[in-house]
């Protein structure tokens, strides 16, 4: 007897697990799966209001939220989503698997801070600690970049990851310098005002997010592609010319519901900042966008090669943006 | 008569212990061999385009080695690791011990221990920086985190459980409290111990890995989460190969150490 129901509950055990196993299959063939290597927050309220539209205009899509923008872009090669987003530049030239970026979402927008009480510019970094986010990151490209801009040699680079924990430990006093993002950075500045100084970053463009698939999906599934780029594109033009879009569409289309109604203000903020800096792409990227990033992300060790000899053509597939910014004209 | 024969020779090496001890290092390369062929086929179909061969993870690994990034990034995950171990092996055994001696110590401590051992230790990792930044300290608790419950498990369930006859066997010989205590619980129980304390070292490689990824990326988890970010796989499957290879090679010294030190009778066998 107990033999008989040590096996029955071992059956059910067995069963529960299959069951349990199989919403995790294959999704429906057709949904266009893109995939977040990040859980979405204010600054991706222009990518979620140009899926939802897309969506309107009749494209099935499946959103996949990963840890990681690495885990992003394996997905993509190993054909569990088919949309990524990120700058899987070092991917693209070393795997030599066929995926292209094929429309840039915004730029890059980090922000040095220093405490006020140690430093005030640039030439006070001279051979002083900086931490930013991991090696070989943006940040660490920004902060290099800005160095040899000003003259200076940075001390010891130490790694933290993650811009809140920067900044907590900037609050902290931990931390001396550092570089964070703007959702930080205006934190830093609220949580304690005049402490801290953001130091200038001038000529630097490289892509923060953009979309990428494999070139393979890019041929075959052209229209869809169009669309979602189109809208990117208009979505990026209305945030741009008033910031205020972003929280209309964000209640349009109830995106990111668990930041509740506090959420507005800080979206229109941001928004309103990122505008003005010209971080959204309005033409969705492409050859421009490519030879900044060739630049940057060689300076970030990111690219081998000489930036100059670097083929567009390798890493971008401008065919969509093109066809949308023949539609929609050039801004 | 053949048939007898064979069985002979059978028996005779059955009974001859070198000449299966020759085979049995035969039949362990044999082994790594057969591990390392499947890796390289694997690598060469390829099951996935982050997946390098065999041949691509070692160069990578000598590599690595000659440029001493390697052993660099091992100098700073040794500290946190070493630190984390040894005060987790002298707490974890005074604790089991006494909370095995002691009834209300184990009412009090016990639980806790149960309750960590069960718990997913890599959710608590994000707390321990809350509470203790990002620098050694985290790290070393990182350790003892995941090291400490089984060492105290262990050891505590050893003392409980320590042979009756034996006890009774010290008493009647008019042994103290003492005696009792350091000639019959604690060798009889010493199996188990070494047991919870070779859980525990290995344990304690996963902490300092877990530490390394989620806390800040230094030593060894700097390596995986650099060549990954460069997508260089064989160098971030060579790093990892290298803390694998380093925790086992450290469960059998540990085991060799218990035998020759520690368990004379087993010596031999």
């Amino acid at each position: 007897m107990t033999k008989l129901s040590r096996r029955t509950v071992l059956a059910i055990a067995l069963a529960a697990t299959i069951g349990s196993a199989m919403p995790l299959g294959p999704a429906h063939a057709g949904n266009m799966r893109i995939a977040f290597g990040d859980l979405p927050g204010i600054e991706s309220i222009q990518t979620l209001a140009a899926i939802e539209r897309a969506k309107e205009r009749g494209v099935g899509v499946e959103l996949i939220i990963l840890n990681d923008e690495d885990l992003a872009a394996q997905a993509i090669v190993g054909g569990q989503a088919d949309v990524g987003i990120g700058a899987p530049y070092t991917l693209i030239q070393k795997v030599g698997v066929p995926i292209r970026l094929f429309a840039q979402i915004s730029t890059l927008r980090f922000f040095p801070v220093v405490n006020s009480e140690s430093y005030k510019s640039w030439k006070d970094l001279d051979g002083q600690e900086v931490a930013v986010q991991a090696r070989g990151s943006g940040t660490e490209a920004v902060m290099l970049l800005m160095a040899k801009a000003n003259g200076i040699t940075l001390g010891k680079i130490s790694y933290v990851p993650g811009s809140e924990v920067r900044r907590n430990a900037l609050i902290q006093g931990t931390l001396k310098a550092s570089i964070v993002d703007a959702a930080n950075r205006r934190a830093l500045e609220a949580e304690a005002p005049g402490k801290f100084t953001v130091l200038p970053v001038d000529n630097v463009s490289a892509s923060d997010e953009a979309l990428f698939a494999t070139a393979d999906y890019l041929k075959s599934n052209a229209a869809d592609v169009d669309i979602l780029v189109e809208e990117l594109m208009k979505t990026g033009r209305e945030i741009t010319e008033n910031p205020a879009v972003a929280v209309e569409l964000r209640n349009k289309y109830k995106l990111l519901p668990d930041l509740g109604a506090d959420g507005d203000k800080e979206i229109e903020e941001y928004y309103k900042e990122t505008a003005e800096a010209g971080s959204l792409a309005l033409n969705g990227g492409g050859t421009d966008a490519a030879t900044g990033d060739f630049a940057f992300f060689s300076l970030a060790g990111q690219i081998e090669g000489d930036p100059a000899t670097l083929k567009v053509d390798d890493f971008w597939d401008v065919s969509a943006i093109d066809r949308a910014v023949a539609k929609l004209g050039k801004k | 008569m053949e048939n007898s024969l064979r069985a002979e020779r059978g028996a005779v090496s059955l009974a001859s212990h070198s000449g299966w001890r020759d085979q049995s290092i035969l039949l362990r390369f044999m082994s790594i061999a057969l591990f390392a062929g499947a890796w390289e086929i694997a690598g060469r179909i390829p099951v996935s385009f982050a997946f390098p061969t065999f041949s691509d993870t070692m160069v990578a690994f000598v590599k690595l080695v000659a440029d001493g990034s390697l052993p660099t990034a091992y100098l700073s995950t040794l500290q946190p690791l070493l630190l984390g171990v040894v005060l987790s092996a002298f707490l974890g055994v005074g604790l089991g011990t006494l909370c095995g001696l002691w009834r209300a110590g184990e009412w009090l401590l016990i639980p806790v221990f149960i309750v960590l051992q069960a718990a997913p230790v890599a959710a608590f990792i994000p707390m321990v920086t809350f509470i203790y930044g990002i620098g050694m300290t985290a790290k070393t608790l990182a350790v003892m985190i995941l090291a400490l419950p089984v060492i105290v498990l262990n050891t505590y369930k050893a003392v409980r459980n320590v042979n009756e006859s034996l006890l009774v066997m010290c008493r009647s010989f008019l042994g103290t409290r003492w005696q009792t205590v350091a000639k019959i619980i604690l060798p009889d129980a010493s199996p188990v111990i070494f047991a919870g304390l070779r859980l525990g070292v290995a344990a304690g490689f996963v902490g300092v890995v877990l530490a390394e990824l989620l806390i800040t990326p230094t030593g060894i988890g700097d390596l995986i989460t650099f060549h990954r970010s460069r997508a260089d796989y064989a160098e971030m499957y060579a790093t990892i190969g290298s803390i694998i290879a380093l925790s086992t090679l450290t469960l059998i010294v540990l085991q060799w150490i218990e035998i020759r030190l520690f368990r004379p009778e087993k010596r031999g066998a």
